[in-house]
């Protein structure tokens, strides 16, 4: 082929790719080094070039602030309960609608249980608020069974509750999609072989079907560990309310409510890039260990 | 045999039960928006409207402001999902072709974008710098595209027979010919797939808008429906709609009715779309 075509289309690759290069360089890597902001006392007037460099100064804040513990106690509380429900829950969803025989069924099922994840969460917390609330149709049943009544959202003991339930809603049916395809790649006479055998059902399932499964879980495991302070942002901003801050108040609202509102940016931004730090460190350190235990890991 | 028959009914049981949970709440909040105010206030409202009015939807289409809200919120979808599938496509085809200078190295540099933590501080002020704060392009182009989208779309192009492009190399095909008129074509399946993925993504944008946007007349429907029902600023007239409605509509009523107004247009369009978005999901999992 003539050489100055080939030379010709490499320009045009090149152009192809070029927007979408400028975009991942400035919106992916360009803030990762404005969280140099952190080491600063950021004046938004002055910008970063002429704010002062303060070093450690944020951090040393952070650690002897008493409201850093608190969101730090309230982040890892709500991780660890969204990772002990929410985890198992579409493998568990999935192994239901794996074994369902009726085909129509298990399509009409998983239209479904697929659609609050369409639905934003404005629209999901709204809905629940208004279910939940004092006056709300849950209360309204619960007291004609003679059941104290409970404002859920309102409530430090059942806020954290109201999250993971509504994640739950708004996730689970979704959650089972990776699991479903995993589970479809089974061959189906492993579990023949294995009836031959004597094998029953738990027995089946126990070495057939969650062998098969253990590399998905593991990785969503993993990914969902790294991600274990990160809350979602705005599902926990739509049910938050001031009687509950104190068990709410999570990282990223916290950054959002004291830095982009308060305008505390180099201090918020410091707490940020500690949150962004403890994940990059579980991540890795859970990799390397699921690598060497599992012979699983995510890359 | 049975069995195999009593485990399927207790199956058929539980899952019925569960789809129950995720259709009721959606249900009770279009009955209560449905029903009279003498039962909606007695609380006797559950998964049935009781004396059947329309007069909360009356009076939401005449809202001015929830149609402002809506136009946003289907402009930022459609240019929004255009911006994103141009780009998206464009790069993707670059980095499927063998003979693309440095791809290995701009995959690696998409790629790290997967664990690398976006901090929102940097991206706002980012975002201000380039004078996009209180403009609609603050809610389309930070989030244009993603390394997901990039991955899935560089995997299906490559799997687009390489015999076809040789072909057209032969009668003198350029590579922008084999993007417009071999790629793109044969693609249309991952194009609605990664396209109807970003329009919902669009639809509910509502973090973003709060961060970016200040102006009222540019709030998308998200955030105006946060303001007017979580936030309870529909309390402000409600004096005023009874008395226009000559009706004495809850506050509830109205807020149910104003969920649904924004919950439709999703819903019209989801079962239709279900398809390509399990696919999408399931073209997610590969793992490179």
């Amino acid at each position: 082929m003539n050489r100055r075509l080939v030379l010709r289309d490499k320009w045009v690759l090149l152009l192809f790719a070029l927007p979408g290069l400028l975009y991942f360089l400035l919106f992916k890597y360009v803030p990762l080094l404005g969280n140099v902001i952190a080491f600063q006392d950021y004046n938004i007037f002055k910008g970063i070039l002429r704010s002062p460099w303060v070093g450690f100064a944020q951090f040393e804040r952070m650690f002897g602030f008493d409201d850093f513990y608190e969101v730090f106690r309230n982040s890892v509380k709500l991780g660890f309960y969204s990772l002990l429900f929410g985890f198992p829950a579409p493998i568990i969803l999935a192994l239901l609608l794996n074994e369902l025989k009726s085909m129509w069924f298990k399509r009409i099922v998983q239209t479904v249980v697929y659609m609050p994840h369409f639905l934003s969460w404005v629209i999901v917390g709204s809905i629940f608020i208004n279910l939940l609330s004092y006056e709300g149709i849950v209360n309204t049943i619960a007291s004609k069974i003679g059941l104290a009544k409970v404002d859920y959202v309102t409530q430090g003991n059942t806020f954290i509750a109201v999250l993971i339930s509504t994640g739950i809603w708004k996730e689970v049916g979704w959650g089972t999609i990776l699991y479903l395809a995993a589970l479809s790649g089974i061959n189906p006479n492993l579990y023949e072989a294995a009836m031959v055998d004597g094998a029953g059902r738990w027995r089946q399932m126990w070495s057939i079907t969650l062998p098969y499964l253990m590399p998905t879980m593991v990785v969503v495991l993993l990914l969902s560990i790294g991600h274990i302070l990160d809350a979602n942002v705005e599902q926990v901003l739509i049910f938050l309310n001031p009687l509950v801050r104190d068990v709410g108040e999570v990282f990223d609202t916290y950054v959002y409510t004291f830095g982009l509102v308060g305008g505390q940016y180099s201090y918020t931004t410091a707490i940020a890039l500690f949150k962004a730090a403890v994940g990059i460190v579980l991540v890795f350190g859970l990799n390397a260990i699921s690598r060497r235990t599992t012979g699983e890991s995510l890359y | 045999m049975r069995k195999p028959i009593a485990l399927q009914a207790f199956l058929a049981t539980i899952l019925t039960a569960l789809s129950l949970i995720m259709l009721a709440p959606l249900i009770h909040i279009l009955s209560v928006s449905l029903s009279s105010p003498l039962y909606a206030q007695a609380k006797l409202v559950y998964f049935w409207p009781k004396g059947l009015q329309f007069a909360v939807y009356k009076k939401i289409i005449s809202m001015d402001e929830m149609w402002r809200a809506m136009g946003v919120s289907v402009y930022i979808t459609v240019i929004g999902t255009l911006i994103t599938l141009a780009l998206t496509s464009m790069m993707a085809f670059a980095l499927s072709r063998t003979t693309m200078p440095g791809r290995t190295w701009i995959m690696r540099l998409i790629v790290l974008t997967f664990i690398l933590p976006a901090p929102l501080i940097p991206g706002f002020l980012l975002v201000k710098s380039l004078h996009m704060l209180d403009t609609l392009w603050s809610l389309m182009i930070p989030g244009a595209t993603s390394a997901f989208y990039v991955i899935i779309m560089r995997t299906f192009f490559r799997n687009v027979s390489g015999e076809l492009f040789d072909a057209a190399k032969m009668d003198g095909c350029s590579e922008a010919g084999i993007y417009f008129r071999i790629v793109l074509p044969l693609s249309t399946a991952v194009i609605a797939t990664i396209g109807l993925f970003h329009a919902v993504y669009q639809w509910n944008t509502y973090f973003s808008a709060l961060i970016f946007i200040r102006d009222k007349t540019l709030y998308p429907l998200q955030v105006l429906l946060q303001n007017l029902v979580a936030k309870k600023g529909l309390n402000n007239f409600m004096g005023e709609v009874q008395f226009e409605l000559n009706m004495p509509v809850t506050p509830e009523m109205m807020s149910a009715g104003i969920i649904i107004f924004a919950t439709v247009p999703i819903l019209i369009v989801y079962p239709f779309l279900q398809r390509y978005f399990v696919k999408g999901a399931m073209l997610g999992s590969l793992k490179e």
